[in-house]
This record gives C-alpha cells, sequence and structure tokens, in this order.
C-alpha cells in the first residue's frame, strides 16, 4: 500500500506532467549565456522571489493561513548565517542549513504558539512578531550593524554572478519541486481538506493541528533558505529583508500569479521582477505603488490570479470548441 | 469575443513589460555621470536638493562647451536611504547605463554599500554627504569624499565650539542609527578630553514622543544639547524639549545634521522654541568665500528665483564640478586615468579648495573635509557664530 | 517620585489616544470581522486634511476638523461598498485585501503630499506645570481631552442608544438580527464607515502634537491591534484599559529599561497574552 502510493508518487513526479517544468527549467539553465549582468541580476532577484512566494503559498494558498512572518523568517535565515560567516568565520554554506535551521525552529515556536487559534490571531500575531524580528534586527547594530547592513561572504568562491544564478536556480528549482511533491502526496490531500473544512477534516482523523504547522514550519524554513541564500547573493543583508514591505512583495507576487496554484507564485515573481524594470525606466517613485494597484485589481476582481484565469480561460476554450 | 478578453489583458500587460526590456541601448554620445542619492523616504527632500544642484552643474558645464567635445548627463538613481537599494541602483547606474563615475549620497549606510559596488566595478565614486568615517577610512582606490566626515565634523567644528564658548554640561541625545552612534562615540570622546561632563541619551529613530527621555536630560541639567536625531526626527525633539522648559531657556541646542534645520517644515513643527537653536551647515548667504560660491548662489536665484536653502544642491553641484574638472583633465574617461587625476585634484568651489588626502592609513585618505559653520536662528536670522572668522553675529543665550 | 508622575501621565495621555485609535478597529472587527490593514492610513488622512483645510483654505482648528473627519467617513464609505464587500465571511480575503490597500494609500500619499510631516497650527500654545513637578505641553493636555470626549461619546451612543443597540445586536448574532428585520448590510456599512470616523477623529485630535507623515500609518494600526488583542477582540472596554495600559508601559519602559526598545514591549506584551490568556483582558469570545 505505501509502496504502491510512492509509485504513483513517482509517477506522478517523472511522468508526463513533469516535462513541462523540465522544459522550463532548462530554459532558464541557458539564460546566463544570453543575459548581461544586469538582467542576470534581475532573474537572480526573480528567483529569490520564486522561493519566497511558492513557500508563502504553501501556507496561504494551501492552507488557507495568511502569514506575515515569512519575511521575517527569510531575515532569521540570512541574519543567522551571514553572522556566522561573517563574525565568526564560518563559511556560508555552513551558516546556511543553521540559518535554516534557526527559521525552522523559530517557526515551530511561532507556530505551536498561535496555529491553534489560527484566522486573524494568527495574522496579528505573526505581524507582531514580524516587527519585533524587524526592530531587533535595526536595534541590535553591534551584532547585525543595523540600518547600516551587515556585510557578509558570497556564497562560494569569488564572487560570481553566473554561479550566483545557478545555486538560486538550483535552490528556487528545489523549494518548487518541494511544494509539488507536498501538494500532491498525503499531505497535500490533508492540507486541502484542511483548508475546504476544517470540521470535515477534523471528523475524517485529519489532525488538523498537527498539518497546519507541519505547513507552517516547512514554509518558514523554505523562507529561511531563500533569505541566507538572498544574503549572501547581495553580501550585505539589512533589515529591509525582514520587513513589511518584503512581505508585501511576496504576497503581491502570489495574489497576482495565481494563490493556491503550483504555477502562480513563479508567474508572478518573474512578472512583477520585470514590471518593476519597466516602471523604473519612468520613475522609481511610482513603482511600489504601480504594483500595489496591480495587487488589488487581482485580488479583488479575479482572486484566482492569472494562472487561474488562464486556466479557466483554457477550459472554457476547450469545452467551447466542443459544443461547437 | 468577451471570453478572450482576459487572456488579451494579461497578453498585453506582457507585452508592454517586455517592451520595457528593449529599448536600453542607446548609442554613446554623452558622457554619463551617475548620481545616487535618497530621492524617496524620509529623507527625500535632499534628493530635490540634489536635482537643483545636478541641473545647474550642467547648465554651466554644457553652456561652457561640455566635456571633451561631447555633453554631459546625469542618470539620478534613487537609493531611499536603503542600503540594498543602493548597491542595486549604483550597481545600474555601472552595469545598464555605463557611467564613467557615480557621485552623491547623503546617507551613511547607503554609501558604505556603495563604495563595495563602485570598487569591485573599477568605478571612480565621490560621496557628496555621507560622514561616516568607514567611508574613506577603508581605503578604496576608487572611492573618494569631497564632503565633511563624523571626525572633521566633530572635531573641528563641534568641540572647538564648545571649548570656544566654555559650556560645562553637555547632553548628548542620538539615534540608534550608525550615523547616530558612530559620531555620538566621537563627541564622547572628545568631550572627555576637553574635561567637560556629559551624559547621553540613546533614542528610537522612528519615535514621534520623547518626553520620558527628555526628562531624563532635563535632570542632566545641561547647558548645552549635541542632537544627532536626523531628519523630522529632530524638529519633533525641538518642539517637545521647547514644552518641557528645557530649551532654549535652561539649554541651547545644536543640530548636528544641519539641513533638517533649514527644511520649510522647521518653523511650522518646532514654533518660536526653534530660536537660538543653532546647527550645523556649509553654506551661509553672507559667507561666500569664493567666486564660485557667489556663481553659485546668483544661478540658484535666477534659476529657482527663491534663495538657496538646503545647502546639499551645492554640495551635488561642487561634486560634479570635481568630476568634471578630472575628467578634463584626465582628457579621457578611463576609470584609472581618472582615479589618477582626481589624486591630483586642485579645484576651487564653492565651498573652497578642493585637495584630496594622498596619506594612506587613515579616513584622510582621499577625503577633503570642506570648512563648516555653525549657525545660530536668531529671531528667524540665521547668524554664523562659529568659526570665529567666519562670525556674522554673537551668539545668544 | 517625579519621573513616575511624569511617566504615568505620558503613558496616561499616549494610552487615551491609543485607545481611540483601537476602538475603530475594534468596532469593524467586531461587526464585521474584518482587520482594517489601511485603519491607520485613514488616520493619516484625516491628518493631512485638516492640516491642509486649515492652511490653504483658512478654515479655523474646528471646522478643518469636522470636514477632515467628514470627507474619511465618505471614503470609508467607498472602500466599504467597492473592496470590503465583496469579502465578506472570508477574514482572509479582507486581510489581504486591506493590506494591500495599506501599500497602496501609504505610496499614494507620498507622491501626492510628498515625504513631509505636516501638520494644523496648534489649538493652544505653551506648557502647564502640572502638580508643581513638571511642564506638560498644552496641545498635549488639550488633545488628550478630545480624545477623552470622543471615547465618552463612542461609548455612550454604543451603549445607551438604538444605533448602539443595533450595531451590538449584529456584533453578538447576525443571523438572529437579521431575522429580527435589522438591515444587516446596511449595518456593515455604517460601522465600517463609524471605524473610519474614529481612526479620522484620533487623527485629526493628534495631528497638532504628532506631525503626520505618509509613514507612520503603520505603527499607529499596528499598535491598534495590539491594544485590542491585548483587551480582547470585541470588546470596546477592553480597548480602553488595554490602550491605556499599553501607553503607560511603554513611557515606564522607556524611563526604567531602555528607549531603544520602546516599540517592542507592545509586541512582547501581546505574544504574552496570547500565550497566557489569549482571550485578551476582556475578550469573550474568539474570532
Amino acid at each position: 500500500m505505501q509502496a504502491a502510493g510512492t509509485a504513483k508518487d513517482m509517477k506522478k513526479l517523472l511522468g508526463g506532467e513533469s516535462t513541462p517544468w523540465l522544459i522550463v527549467l532548462a530554459g532558464f539553465s541557458f539564460l546566463p549565456l544570453v543575459l548581461g549582468p544586469y538582467w542576470l541580476n534581475s532573474a537572480i532577484l526573480g528567483l529569490f522571489y520564486v522561493m519566497m512566494a511558492s513557500s508563502w503559498n504553501l501556507l496561504a494558498g494551501f492552507t488557507g493561513q495568511v502569514s506575515f512572518a515569512h519575511a521575517a523568517f527569510a531575515g532569521i535565515g540570512c541574519y543567522t548565517s551571514g553572522i556566522l560567516s561573517a563574525k565568526l568565520g564560518l563559511h556560508p554554506l555552513l551558516g546556511l542549513p543553521l540559518g535554516v535551521a534557526l527559521a525552522a525552529l523559530l517557526s515551530l515556536c511561532l507556530g505551536a504558539l498561535c496555529i491553534k487559534m489560527g484566522g486573524i490571531y494568527l495574522s496579528l500575531t505573526t505581524l507582531a512578531f514580524s516587527e519585533i524580528v524587524h526592530i531587533v534586527i535595526q536595534n541590535e547594530y553591534q551584532i547585525t550593524r543595523g540600518t547600516m547592513g551587515l556585510k557578509v561572504p558570497f556564497i562560494v568562491g569569488p564572487y560570481s554572478k553566473v554561479t550566483a544564478f545557478y545555486i538560486m536556480l538550483v535552490a528556487a528549482a528545489g523549494i518548487v519541486w518541494l511544494v509539488r511533491w507536498i501538494i500532491n502526496a498525503d499531505m497535500g490531500l490533508r492540507f486541502r481538506a484542511v483548508l475546504n473544512d476544517e470540521t470535515a477534516a477534523q471528523s475524517l482523523g485529519v489532525p488538523v493541528m498537527r498539518v497546519r504547522l507541519t505547513a507552517f514550519v516547512i514554509s518558514g524554513a523554505m523562507a529561511g533558505l531563500a533569505g541566507s541564500l538572498y544574503g549572501h547573493y547581495l553580501t550585505l543583508i539589512t533589515p529591509h529583508i525582514p520587513s513589511l514591505d518584503m512581505m508585501f512583495h511576496v504576497l503581491a507576487m502570489a495574489v497576482i500569479g495565481g494563490l493556491g496554484t503550483l504555477a502562480g507564485p513563479i508567474v508572478g515573481a518573474f512578472l512583477l521582477e520585470v514590471l518593476s524594470e519597466f516602471v523604473r525606466q519612468f520613475s522609481d517613485k511610482y513603482h511600489v505603488l504601480v504594483f500595489a494597484c496591480v495587487a488589488l485589481v487581482f485580488a479583488r476582481f479575479a482572486p484566482q490570479g492569472l494562472v487561474g484565469l488562464a486556466v479557466d480561460w483554457w477550459k472554457k476554450a476547450m469545452s467551447g470548441g466542443r459544443s461547437a | 469575443m468577451k471570453k478572450y478578453w482576459k487572456p488579451l489583458a494579461v497578453l498585453a500587460v506582457l507585452a508592454t513589460a517586455l517592451s520595457g526590456m528593449a529599448g536600453t541601448a542607446m548609442a554613446e554620445e554623452t558622457i554619463k555621470m551617475g548620481v545616487v542619492g535618497p530621492r524617496t523616504g524620509g529623507a527625500a527632500a535632499t534628493g530635490t536638493a540634489f536635482e537643483e544642484g545636478i541641473a545647474l552643474a550642467l547648465d554651466k558645464i554644457n553652456g561652457a562647451g561640455g566635456l571633451l567635445g561631447k555633453k554631459m548627463e546625469v542618470v539620478f538613481e534613487d537609493t531611499a536611504g536603503d542600503p540594498a537599494k543602493a548597491a542595486g541602483g549604483i550597481e545600474k547606474l555601472i552595469t545598464k547605463d555605463k557611467v564613467v563615475m557615480v557621485l552623491g549620497e547623503s546617507h551613511s549606510s547607503a554609501a558604505l554599500a556603495e563604495i563595495d559596488v563602485a570598487n569591485r566595478n573599477k568605478v571612480p565614486l565621490i560621496i557628496a554627504e555621507a560622514w561616516h568615517d568607514d567611508i574613506t577610512k577603508k581605503n578604496y582606490p576608487y572611492v573618494f569624499r569631497a564632503g565633511p566626515c563624523n571626525s572633521g565634523v566633530v572635531n573641528d567644528s563641534i568641540m572647538g565650539f564648545v571649548k570656544q564658548y566654555g559650556f560645562k554640561r553637555v547632553a548628548i541625545f542620538a539615534e540608534n542609527t550608525d550615523w547616530g552612534m558612530g559620531i555620538k562615540d566621537l563627541a564622547e570622546k572628545g568631550l572627555k578630553a576637553a574635561k567637560v561632563e556629559f551624559t547621553t541619551i540613546e533614542t528610537e529613530r522612528k519615535s514621534q514622543d520623547h518626553y520620558a527621555e527628555l526628562n531624563k536630560v532635563k535632570k542632566f541639567k545641561p547647558d548645552l544639547i549635541l542632537a544627532f536625531v536626523y531628519g523630522f526626527g529632530v524638529h519633533y525633539l525641538i518642539a517637545q524639549a521647547g514644552e518641557v522648559g528645557i530649551v532654549p531657556s535652561q539649554a541651547l541646542l545644536l543640530e548636528g545634521a544641519g539641513p533638517p534645520s533649514l527644511w520649510p517644515e522647521f518653523w511650522k513643527t518646532v514654533g518660536n522654541y526653534g530660536n537660538l537653536e543653532l546647527f550645523v551647515s556649509r553654506m551661509h548667504e553672507k559667507v561666500l568665500l569664493t567666486p564660485v560660491a557667489k556663481e553659485f548662489d546668483a544661478a540658484y536665484r535666477k534659476k529657482f528665483s527663491k534663495a538657496p536653502t538646503d545647502y546639499k544642491s551645492r554640495s551635488i553641484y561642487d561634486v560634479i564640478l570635481i568630476a568634471a574638472d578630472a575628467v578634463k583633465r584626465a582628457g579621457s574617461t578611463d576609470s584609472d586615468k581618472l582615479v589618477k587625476s582626481l589624486e591630483n585634484t586642485e579645484l576651487v568651489v564653492s565651498s573652497g579648495k578642493v585637495t584630496f588626502g594622498k596619506e594612506k592609513g587613515s579616513y584622510a585618505y582621499h577625503q577633503w573635509q570642506p570648512p563648516m559653520l555653525i549657525i545660530q536662528w536668531q529671531d528667524k536670522q540665521q547668524v554664523v557664530v562659529y568659526p570665529m572668522d567666519a562670525k556674522t553675529g554673537d551668539l545668544k543665550k | 517620585m517625579e519621573d513616575l508622575l511624569l511617566y504615568l501621565t505620558n503613558g496616561v495621555f499616549m494610552g487615551a489616544t491609543y485607545a481611540l485609535v483601537a476602538l475603530g478597529v475594534t468596532l469593524i472587527v467586531g461587526i464585521m470581522g474584518v482587520v482594517n490593514f489601511a485603519h491607520g492610513e485613514l488616520y493619516v488622512l484625516a491628518g493631512y486634511f485638516s492640516a491642509l483645510f486649515a492652511q490653504a483654505m483658512g478654515l479655523d482648528p474646528l471646522s478643518s476638523m469636522l470636514v477632515a473627519v467628514v470627507l474619511v467617513f465618505f471614503f470609508g464609505l467607498v472602500i466599504e461598498r467597492t473592496l470590503i464587500r465583496p469579502t465578506y465571511g472570508e477574514e482572509m480575503y479582507s486581510l489581504i485585501i486591506t493590506f494591500i490597500l495599506y501599500i497602496i494609500l501609504q505610496n499614494a500619499y507620498l507622491v501626492i503630499f510628498g515625504p513631509y510631516p505636516n501638520k494644523p497650527p496648534n489649538w493652544v500654545s505653551g506648557a502647564s506645570n502640572l502638580f508643581g513637578l513638571f511642564y506638560y505641553g498644552n496641545q498635549r493636555l488639550a488633545s488628550f481631552a478630545a480624545a477623552a470626549a470622543v471615547i465618552t461619546v463612542f461609548m455612550v451612543v454604543m451603549h445607551k442608544t438604538w444605533l448602539g443597540r443595533v450595531i451590538r445586536s449584529v456584533a453578538m448574532d447576525r443571523e438572529m438580527a437579521s431575522i429580527l428585520g435589522v438591515n444587516t448590510e446596511r449595518v456593515n456599512m455604517l460601522s465600517f464607515g463609524l471605524g473610519c470616523v474614529l481612526a479620522a477623529c484620533a487623527g485629526v485630535i493628534l495631528t497638532p502634537v504628532f506631525p503626520v507623515t505618509p509613514t507612520v500609518g503603520v505603527g499607529i494600526s499596528l499598535t491598534a491591534f495590539v491594544v485590542m488583542i491585548l483587551g480582547g477582540l470585541g470588546s470596546f472596554t477592553g480597548c480602553i484599559v488595554g490602550g491605556l495600559l499599553l501607553g503607560i508601559v511603554e513611557n515606564l519602559g522607556v524611563g526604567y529599561v531602555s528607549s531603544g526598545y520602546k516599540h517592542v514591549f507592545g509586541f512582547v506584551i501581546l505574544i504574552l497574552v496570547l500565550f497566557f490568556r489569549p482571550t485578551g483582558l476582556f475578550g469573550q469570545k474568539q474570532l
């Protein structure tokens, strides 16, 4: 039974459905040959946002918990590994797992505190947590260098955007793959059961709290990983990473791309990254404003996001074609 | 048709976005200089001052035939006072806009992020108004500063002022940022050496309410408060220090950063409590030390039909003149030639004659400290009270 | 002793302002189950309006404040009608929408009003000597009186009038109220508008003391959330007690612990409350 399930999972993973993903991945891996340093930088930022938005989507899109602590967990990841490598001389590749571990540990504590109450309580508690992290990092300038930012070493070897790109690509692909595996596996079914009808899920024997907590911790750890990699790419980490501004960007990307879909956050992340470069050409002043307006229009009129719209349209076109 | 509108709209958005990616390449007919500075965020007023200074400098340089037979162009990138944004912004100026030099900045935290990028890409960077010692102390070969640094401001101006007028008890009120903490440490060191009694109060930068902290200041009974709080925060501080009866009756207040005391919002917030307030500045309308200063003053009044208030417009103006002069003497836009030519700068700009320190090992390397004035508001008139050779009136207590 | 009294006085003043802001958030949460992230932005809008009307149009302080509050009320109704109404019953959806709205408004203010702080002229000037021990700004005292008055009026309306009873009946049992013939949709709209009015009142009362800038709104919203949870979701009395408590703790904290961590005290209290008494001080129900 167990084996059969795994085999099915493997098939799902490697079968026909995976092909488009592999094609996209292959396409991406050629980008450094085409892009100059400037656009390569944008692509790397895009990959960071893919990680952030996909992992936040696991929580918000698949289990319905709107957490505002996601950027804070990225901050915890990058400051842990950043401080260890900058102050104690630990290699970033060793600091990285420690950053992820601390992010996971703290998300376990925070999750244990507020998952039970859920809903608004969860959102407001994660918000308070996120502000505490932001203020502490800003104030403890002797350790974190405060608003001036902490200089940290590059991920591995001498500074190179191409190296950073491939590392980020592998990490992003890994996270997307993991999210995909989770939502296709048994756990994913449970997630959706929890999202759709908590009481019904409970009566069917799904341990709602444990499922939620698992999602919360996995997502927090992913944010930690994304944050640490991002920090070691920028080689300068600032309290801007664990901030509500960053949180907004992640949320907007997931919402515009499509909450609760696998491809949504990826589409959203890259679309907004390109859009931001475009808006920048006119004026920097407006770029967040434009983002927010686009996000509001989607949230209000097309909550299923771009990917949801595309799917709806595809279905309609198919059925329309048949009936005609 | 109706069912297609959604995907069509999406395609339209994508297409416009992609068209933004194209159209970036442009033929190089001008000499491009990059300017970095805050155009948004809490210190966006500095961005406006920079814009004014850039416009005047461009008028002057291009009016005189440009550089190496080409027009000079300035690309102004917003850094919002945020180090991460600053690092991305200067990276963009260098890799995408291909500027020959980068100038400006007024936030130490942003500048400290920029120097690494400039140095890594081997593009000269001249800082105008970021005061942190480390900016030049790191001795990066491509980094210059033609503006004040904390050590210079504290040791030369503030401590000189304290000693000159014989203040006995000083309260330091500093925001908990790198600038605030850095300049606080220097001031503490200086006061200790001068055997002046002092106390230090740290405050949160974003806080709007200072009553509890001011209570501590009041109990110390200072005769001078050194306020190292930047931006609008210092306005709140002065207004509340007035309300609780500290300024100006008990103690004078010296604001360590300058421009916030000149912003139009200053009087609106502080009211009468702003009278007799002191601040550090690089500019005063009666103290025009060089012909370039007079020229700037006249050009400013002509172009904007008002008197220049925020001295940072003149700081960026000076830095652009320095950069243009270096390009002219180097006769090329090659980075290493520009660094050589900058090191040999001997140019008179509005705040004095610029020469950069050449000896490695301290913050004085690649640094030029302009003379700073300490100015007191007396019945809404600016009176220079220090240094003594530039005095336009007496200190009132 | 003198110190303690000053910290307490200032704590009560700040606390009253926190309570006023939190009442608006609580009203909207209690009636509609919507956490309005953009609450602080409405406060800021009212602050800017009152400053602009007083300066540019030369209105006297009182009428400029009234106009500002009325305009924000209508703005609130528009927000409710266009953005909030479709989200009823889905609290996460409404949270996302108001979070985005907060970002939009904050950035729009930055474009419209510039990054500069703005304030109307003070109603009164100078400072008074309190208890013969320390000076306290007269404008602060006046603002405190105004905040206390608005809170009192609000509590009387909620507990003694027909309107208050209708609103509270919807908060307690929406279906029952609807069966008894209450137009719950209209009550929702009105409550949202009233919540915005409370934010606006706080804005116009406090702007003379703390000038508004485009970015102060988020801090105000966060404080309001802390006070609301501290007092207990949906409890008005809880809001007032929670607000005063937070104001006093913050001031004692700055006075005796550390001034750099002023804003952390509130968030720490919040997490402690959730850990030991998730319903807050006065809350009966969890939303």
